[in-house]
């Protein structure tokens, strides 16, 4: 009984190896060896047969399931290399399959850039742990904020302006965007260690209080109000800018770094107050 | 044959191509007719360029990794230094890219920057500054584009070489195999 139940198990997994032997057949029966290597294992298969014989007499209904058992035997020699080329092309498609941006969906992309613009501006204008090694900051730099501000602060002062929008509109993206690169220029020609496009991207979101504050602005026609929330919203620019721009230049050199920055923000600042 | 040939090749992501088209041609169309009709140099200025943006967003990120299989970015390291990293899938998905679909995203890319050269050229006969700062900006993001692809697509031709190098390696390796076997 045990011995049945011995025999019956194998039976499943002959069943599977016999199907990989015609898949094994049916591979090499392209190339023109595939003819000599069915003509080995019938050797094994006659050696097997005596040894089926030898116990035919006593279990008669038994005869039927011992040549199916001695078959899997020589199945079993030969699908040995299959498993190998098996494997190979799962470890192909473990390569492929490994997911990088390159795949993702494109709402995922979006989503990563907004909260990139907004950590960036989270880390420039409000206090943050990376002040004093400043390079840290803005490791991940883009331009979109940056880009952004200065759109919105020359529309601001453009709707604000009662003649000459064009003009307005043009002076103040020329002043910002040829002003950030500059200042770069100036730091890089001073000797200290900045990266240009990263530079850019500071200066750029430095001006989101300034934008603020011409908000408020174009919404209040008081001189007096349009004084002090243009100086409070330079001081605040001006203190998110100072940390990088005095770490990247020679200590000795801080002073000649800083001014044309805060030269930059001031010349801002007047055009608000002034555009009426 | 090749008939039939020609018919089933075709654009494998039409709807990629589109908007890859779309955008580029919006921006262009819309400055030559707002400097044609239009005299509010602001709406102008903010619409192209928002366009221009909008495009380049969509290349670098969108079909650039649909049609082409290739992505480009910059970030700074742990030294401070600026480093380029690019991107691409690997060997073999690349060498089943589309061919239309690759020769439209480098011609689009070349053709769009050489139009913002001709405009702006047009606008420094005329001397007409602020419109020069329109084509000075999208004409910035059109060449920042097609240098990172550039230098994208170098990065990937040597990936495609190794990847050729080792299924040349597989295949000896299963041969290989067979002919143990066959001993």
């Amino acid at each position: 009984m045990s011995h049945n139940h011995g025999d019956t198990i194998p039976l499943h997994p002959s069943s599977a190896q016999s199907d990989m032997d015609e898949i094994e057949s049916l591979i090499h029966a392209a190339p023109s060896p595939a003819t000599v290597l069915p003509a080995r294992p019938p050797s094994p298969t006659r050696a097997s047969i005596p040894v089926s014989s030898s116990p035919a007499p006593s279990p008669v209904p038994t005869k039927p399931p011992f040549p199916a058992a001695s078959i899997p035997i020589s199945v079993s020699v030969s699908p040995v290399p299959v498993p190998a080329s098996v494997s190979v092309p799962i470890g192909a498609d473990g390569f492929g399959s490994p997911p990088n941006t390159l795949t993702e969906p494109v709402w995922d992309t979006i989503k990563r850039d907004l909260a990139r613009i907004v950590s960036n501006l989270k880390l420039v204008v409000f206090p943050n742990p990376y002040r004093e090694d400043p390079g840290k900051a803005l490791r991940d730099w883009d331009l979109w904020g940056p880009f952004f501000f200065i759109v919105f602060l020359g529309l601001t002062l453009s709707w604000s302006a009662s003649v000459k929008k064009s003009e307005v509109f043009a002076v103040a993206f020329a002043v910002l965007a040829a002003g950030a690169i500059i200042l770069t220029l100036n730091v890089l020609l001073l000797g200290g260690h900045i990266i240009f496009f990263q530079s850019l991207s500071l200066l750029g979101y430095c001006l989101f209080p300034l934008d603020v504050g011409a908000l408020v602005c174009m919404l209040k026609d008081n001189v007096i109000l349009k004084i002090v929330v243009v100086t409070i919203t330079l001081a605040w620019s001006s203190w998110a800018a100072y940390p990088f721009m005095s770490a990247a230049v020679n200590p000795r050199r801080k002073a000649l770094a800083l001014y044309p920055v805060f030269l930059m923000y001031i010349s801002v600042g007047f055009l608000i107050i002034a555009i009426d | 044959m090749s008939t039939q040939q020609e018919v089933t090749e075709n654009y494998a992501n039409p709807k990629t191509c589109f908007f890859h088209v779309l955008f580029k041609a919006s921006a262009l169309a819309f400055y030559i007719l707002s400097t044609l009709f239009v005299n509010n140099f602001v709406i102008i200025f903010v619409i192209t360029v928002l366009l221009a943006a909008l495009d380049f967003w969509v290349v670098k990120n969108v079909s650039g990794r649909i049609l082409v299989g290739l992505r480009w970015w910059n970030e700074i390291n742990d030294e401070g230094e600026s480093v380029w990293k690019f991107e691409c899938l690997d060997g073999e998905s690349l060498a089943r890219m589309n061919k239309k679909d690759s020769w439209l995203f480098w011609w689009t890319l070349y053709l769009a920057a050489a139009a913002w050269i001709i405009l702006g050229i047009f606008s420094l006969i005329r001397l007409q500054a602020d419109y020069l700062l329109v084509v000075g900006v999208c004409l910035s993001l059109s060449i920042a584009n097609i240098i990172g692809f550039t230098k994208c697509n170098k990065d990937a031709k040597k990936n495609i070489q190794d990847w050729t190098r080792s299924a040349l390696l597989s295949g000896s390796v299963r041969s290989h195999l067979q002919s143990a076997f066959g001993v």
